[in-house]
């Protein structure tokens, strides 16, 4: 896949795409030359008439010694070239690092899974899930709905009669047209915000590659313009097709993507029961959809050549709108509209309570409208951090390579980069679980207490 | 002192104050989860959960400040 990434990028930009070559090279090179050196030392320590200590310490500083010589020569050969682009050199030297790295959490997450879900799998059918499984899958594409019209609104903000147009469409959508024309009000306000930030330093992805290449595409320049909703829509497809496949192979022994999935499926609606019980079944399904939407989106960015669509406000408030909307309406049948109305009123049962209505009302009025923002700017806050500080630390190694003495200290920041996209990782995982979990609050505080505590009652037996 | 000089310096001066109060919060709140996982073991998954849950809304106050920042860091020209 990185051959093909520097591959296209020759024609367009040749000197940042030979450098993009000659980093993953090196970065390749380091890491064989790092496992031989390895293996040999753990080898020698194991198999000791194989061979003489001596033999060992000579093949290792052999090794050692090519390695520093083709490595660090490589480097410092390559930073004297006048030609050079650093960012792409940079993002070549971390792809071998990512690849190791993905390929370690895919080998980690399904063992880790199959240790906990011994005791889960044992009470719990496969069917159950898969069949919450498939619900998730039609909520996805309707979650991917709004965003799809979402994403022309945006292009359209500053031409406003084709932004009519595009809210004419979105009404002859009918079933999101409410929530997109919302959304659309949003984007529309938000778009004099939006400037100020694009002056922001991105990494390349496949689409600036794709648009360097042939600028004057229309399509291309579509998916320039477009860039958070293509990789949306990206994430609902690789969603899509990872839990079709999983469906499709289910056995009753799971393999180890199955019971990763299922794993995880089966924690979340612990986590989630204990709060909604008897409403579960309704509401799980849509929340486990924005769990996995959300997870993919965050994780995909990691993936070099990729962005995550979650460090644009415009997404998460798109997916925040959805939530917000979802909540209202479930409060409304839930509740009753009278029940709506005192539950907005915070419920007042004495004469203090209401003489209290008129400053209530307000508030809670206010605490409802502020959930999507906060919801929303949550989100988008945490993933565009973690971006802009690996993109800052990607800048960093850039300028130590440029001061060609310091060329030394860039495999370690390479290091620290990996570190960071770890980091990355976990505020993914950590984010969009924080999203589903306020989801399932909400959706719990507009749900009638009292028969809620005769639920927690039952569930407690 | 201008418009521009007042942001430059009150931006990152703010989103410090924020962290140190969002570190606090999250301090607080880390001990008492972690005292109350040590004193019942058993409620260990609900103590999480609710943890995890009051540290997200902890972590927006010092993300509404980032927020804040990348909106008006256009400004200081």
């Amino acid at each position: 896949m990185s051959a093909a990434f520097a591959a296209i990028w020759l024609p367009a930009n040749p000197n940042a795409a030979i450098s993009l070559a000659a980093g993953q090279i090196l970065s390749a090179l380091n890491f064989f030359f790092l496992a031989r050196l390895v293996k040999l030392f753990t080898g020698s320590a194991r198999m000791e008439d194989r061979g003489t200590a001596e033999s060992m310490r000579g093949k290792g500083l052999l090794l050692g010694g090519a390695k520093l010589a083709v490595v660090y020569g490589g480097a410092f050969a390559v930073t004297r070239w006048r030609g050079i682009e650093y960012l792409p050199l940079m993002l070549g030297l971390s792809m071998p690092l990512l690849a190791i790295f993905l390929k370690s959490i895919m080998l980690a997450l399904p063992a880790g899974a199959a240790k906990f879900s011994r005791r889960a799998t044992s009470t719990a059918s496969p069917s159950r899930s898969q069949a919450k499984l498939a619900a998730s899958i039609l909520l996805v594409g309707a979650l991917t709905l709004p965003l799809a019209l979402l994403g022309p609104a945006r292009a359209f903000a500053n031409d406003p009669p084709a932004a009519a147009t595009a809210a004419e469409a979105g009404h002859a959508d009918g079933s999101a047209a409410a929530t997109t024309a919302e959304a659309g009000q949003g984007e529309a306000a938000h778009g004099e915000e939006g400037k100020g930030e694009s002056g922001e330093a991105h990494l390349p992805n496949w689409i600036t590659i794709a648009n360097d290449y042939a600028p004057n595409n229309p399509v291309v320049h579509w998916m320039h313009e477009n860039e958070f909703l293509v990789f949306a829509w990206l994430a609902g497809a690789i969603f899509l097709i990872l839990v079709k496949v999983v469906m499709k192979r289910s056995a009753p022994v799971p393999g180890h993507l199955q019971n990763a999935i299922e794993w995880i499926v089966e924690s979340m609606e612990d986590v989630c029961g204990g709060m909604l019980g008897k409403h579960l079944p309704k509401y799980f399904p849509f929340i486990m959809a924005i769990f996995f939407y959300i997870l993919f989106m965050n994780l995909i960015g990691i993936i070099p050549g990729f962005k995550s669509s979650t460090s644009n406000v415009d997404v998460t408030l798109a997916l925040a709108l959805v939530t917000f909307l979802s909540v209202q309406v479930s409060g409304m049948i839930n509740l009753g509209p009278l029940g709506y109305l005192d539950h907005l009123a915070g419920s007042p049962r004495d004469v203090i309570g209401f003489c209290m209505l008129p400053v209530m009302i307000p508030v809670h009025v206010l605490g409802e409208l502020v959930k999507p923002v906060s919801l929303s700017c949550r989100l988008f806050g945490n993933i565009f951090g973690e971006d802009t500080l690996i993109v800052v630390f990607v800048g960093v190694a850039a300028f130590c390579l440029k001061a060609s003495l310091l060329a030394l200290a860039v495999p370690p920041m390479a290091g620290i980069t990996a570190l960071f996209m770890l980091l990355q990782t976990l505020t993914a995982i950590v984010q969009a679980l924080i999203f589903s979990l306020l989801t399932t609050v909400y959706l719990y505080m507009m749900i009638p207490h009292e028969s809620h505590a005769h639920e927690e009652g039952g569930h407690a037996h | 002192m201008n418009f521009a000089a007042t942001l430059g310096l009150a931006l990152p001066i703010g989103i410090g104050l924020a962290a140190i109060g969002s570190g606090i919060g999250l301090g607080f709140m880390g001990r008492g989860a972690m005292e109350a996982m040590g004193r019942q073991p058993e409620v260990l998954p609900k103590i999480q959960v609710a943890m995890i849950i009051g540290f997200g809304f902890i972590e927006a106050l010092t993300i509404y400040a980032f927020v804040t920042m990348f909106i008006l860091s256009g400004k200081i020209q």
